[in-house]
């Protein structure tokens, strides 16, 4: 009897681990499917008594794919808020059209990211979708999109860059950032500014492998040398052993690609040991954003990281929209609600110029669009449809301000044009 | 070469000491009570966010070691004597559902309170920075847990083996009925294993959850080496928990260092390797010493 439930155990930590890959929790899903299951046929019902949208003069629809559950569920929710807070200034209204928003979980899980897509765009024909936050989730439901060919994408947060290598879709629109963007273009400035060895750190992942190697391909092409690699778990609960070997390595910088709890984990285990008296900490902005800082504290104090928002950042734009956010909803933005507002200010725009909802019209208005964003002006690229935006190098710093340390840009790079992994949509 | 396997070994020391607190308590509670706790892991992330919080809110770590584990001790009397005592007697399934159903609610309200983001324990000024060892250095709070959980570990194991109190756990534990018979209060017992379980647990939540983030993924990461560690040790066996998982603990920081990928393979197959050899664990699941 015992021993069987043992067995029983061991399975549900395999399953743990790989939904551990799409930074799930696996004791949240099954609620979580069950409340949705629930939510769903509430909605289908509503759905039903409003008839379909989509056609010209109608209301507009637009369809969350986003996580609300688990550990995903803070980047959902602020994407939502970003989105509905361009909806609000705006008289929830876009072109003249009334805008209705629907919401789905996709709880950062494949398989319910494809039903939740599909439902988005069969029943409650969507005429965009916005999300998802895992890049797993993203890579899943490319078929999805290119099969009912019914409404345009703006991918708000997953950057996996084989959507774009792989996908190539019409439909795709990066209002977020690719791995390559939170990566490679911080190699130049790393070998110019702080060290020209490196040793490389990364969550192993598809996520944290591809971020390592483009950076490691990019410091090697500007003349730096890459000493060691040190692949952690995703989930790794004591970094210990992983920074044992990154100070053996002997490198005067480390690149490291770590992301929620695992920075958090890592970020203070470093500074535990004393790593930061002795190599300069460099990464992607994961590894030190909003989301992160206030747990890691002083223990993050003078390290890099590269992203393209930084709430901190010194523009009119920004500020006004930080104040805004903090007005609406008490709390400070950060870069997935910048990523939710500039979603909707790219629907918004495409249809006003437009007039219309049709996918087909709406993409080849996006197609090298530019938005005013707070993160500075951003335009599509016209072969990718990934942003074209600057890149802000941030240190992070003591702070007067409720938290005790925050990000400050230190170095922008401006309009980083990415690969365009064979893909050309022009 | 000989640094890191020197931290290994400390690491490995280290994480099986703070192991060996929880899953002293999950074997003790099956030793006595006949009932899986599935909850344990659950209060051990309690443990670690009821100290972020009092860390944060009063300023001391110190505090929060001390006040912590006895809030998680509330919690484990409320769930003992609310909800498992009523089903002591009945088909095992039954404790299992129920502990389970408390890991998901507590782990859904930490959510729920919390939010999703990592947090984390400050650690006392008085413990930062890294001493050095001769060959490594070493960070002093890491030192510390060592220290502190072995010498619990220690203290649990003599109050078990010399103790009255170890004396009456061990007896009821043996044979219920004629305890009870002798005229000690068997129930109260129970529940006092139970607290004192949850109370362990909560104090390695607050321990790791200044070396290590705290986060809702937590408890339920640990409870399954946990487990592990008390099929290993043998089920309901005190001694063979610190000995399984200070083995656990050693395996997993070599394991780190030598193939990160295959630490999950090495201990489940060392768990199926014991099994085979000895059915019962390495000390046996007959009694609990």
């Amino acid at each position: 009897m015992v021993r069987r439930l043992m067995s029983g155990g061991s399975t549900s930590d395999r399953d743990q681990r790989i939904e551990r890959g799409d930074r799930d929790q696996s004791a949240m899903s099954r609620r979580g499917y069950l409340r949705t299951g629930a939510a769903v046929g509430t909605a289908a019902a509503i759905g039903g008594c409003l008839g379909g949208s989509g056609e010209s003069g109608d209301a507009l629809t637009v369809g969350y794919a986003l996580p609300f559950t688990g550990t995903y569920a803070m980047l959902g929710e602020s994407i939502v808020n970003g989105f509905e807070m361009y909806l609000e200034q705006n008289g929830g209204e876009i072109d003249g059209r009334e805008v209705e928003t629907v919401q789905r979980d996709t709880e950062a899980n494949t398989n319910r990211g494809i039903d939740v897509t599909r439902e988005l765009l069969i029943e409650e024909q969507a005429d965009v979708i916005v999300g998802p936050v895992s890049s797993a989730v993203a890579i899943a439901i490319m078929d999805t999109i290119e099969s009912e060919g019914s409404a345009i994408w703006l991918n708000a947060n997953a950057g996996d860059y084989r959507v774009t290598q792989e996908g190539c879709l019409d439909y795709h629109f990066r209002t977020s950032f690719n791995d390559w963007q939170t990566s490679a273009p911080l190699a130049e400035w790393v070998y110019e500014n702080v060290a020209d060895n490196v040793c490389l750190a990364y969550a192993d992942y598809a996520f944290g492998q591809n971020s390592k190697n483009f950076f490691g391909e990019a410091f090697e092409e500007a003349g730096g040398e890459i000493v060691a690699e040190v692949g952690a778990p995703l989930g790794t609960d004591d970094y210990s052993t992983y920074l044992s070997q990154i100070e053996s390595s002997g490198a005067d910088a480390v690149f490291s690609f770590f992301a929620g709890s695992d920075a958090v984990g890592y970020v203070s285990a470093f500074s535990d040991y004393g790593l930061d008296e002795e190599m300069t900490q460099t990464g992607s902005g994961f590894l030190l954003s909003e989301d992160t800082l206030p747990a890691q504290g002083e223990a993050a104090l003078g390290m890099y990281s590269l992203l393209h928002y930084t709430p901190t950042q010194e523009s009119e734009r920004n500020r006004t929209f930080v104040e805004n956010y903090r007005g609406a909803y008490d709390s400070t933005a950060n870069v997935y609600a910048c990523q939710g507002y500039d979603s909707a200010q790219a629907f918004a725009a495409a249809v006003e110029e437009t007039g219309s909802a049709e996918p087909d019209e709406l993409s080849g208005a996006l197609s090298g669009m530019a938005i005013d964003s707070p993160r500075g002006s951003f335009r599509f690229n016209e072969q990718t449809h990934e942003a074209v935006q600057n890149m802000y190098v941030r240190e992070v710093v003591e702070s007067d301000g409720e938290q005790p340390v925050e990000n400050q840009v230190v170095e922008t790079i401006e309009s980083v044009e990415g690969p365009t992994w064979d893909c050309d949509l022009s | 070469m000989i640094e890191s396997i020197v931290r290994a070994t400390l690491l490995g020391v280290q994480s099986g000491m703070i192991l060996a607190l929880i899953a002293a308590g999950l074997t003790l509670i099956f030793g006595m009570l006949d009932v899986i706790n599935f909850a344990h892991g659950a209060l051990y992330m309690l443990g670690a966010y009821f100290g972020s919080v009092i860390a944060a809110e009063l300023g001391s770590f110190w505090l929060a070691l001390l006040i912590a584990p006895l809030l998680v001790g509330v919690v484990g009397i409320a769930i003992e004597v609310f909800s498992l005592r009523p089903l002591y007697g009945r088909n095992p399934l039954y404790h299992i559902l129920l502990t389970f159903g408390f890991a998901i609610m507590i782990q859904g309200a930490v959510v729920q309170i919390w939010g999703g983001q990592a947090r984390q324990i400050a650690q006392p000024a008085l413990l930062t920075g890294t001493l050095s060892l001769g060959v490594v250095d070493y960070p002093v709070y890491r030192l510390f847990v060592l220290a502190i959980s072995t010498a619990l570990i220690g203290g649990v194991w003599l109050a078990i083996d010399r103790s009255n109190l170890g004396i009456i756990m061990r007896a009821s534990a043996h044979d219920t009925e004629m305890v009870d018979a002798l005229g000690i209060d068997v129930s109260k017992v129970f529940t006092g294993v139970f607290v004192f379980g949850a109370v362990l647990a909560g104090l390695a939540g607050v321990l790791l959850g200044a070396s290590r983030s705290v986060n809702p993924g937590m408890g339920m990461g640990i409870i399954i080496e946990a487990f592990v560690i008390v099929v290993i040790g043998g089920l309901g066996s005190f001694r063979g928990a610190v000995f399984a998982a200070l083995l656990i603990g050693l395996v997993t920081s070599y394991g780190a260092l030598i193939a990160p990928t295959l630490t999950d393979l090495a201990l489940f197959g060392l768990m199926a390797i014991v099994l085979m050899v000895k059915p019962n664990g390495l000390f046996g699941a007959t009694e609990a010493a």
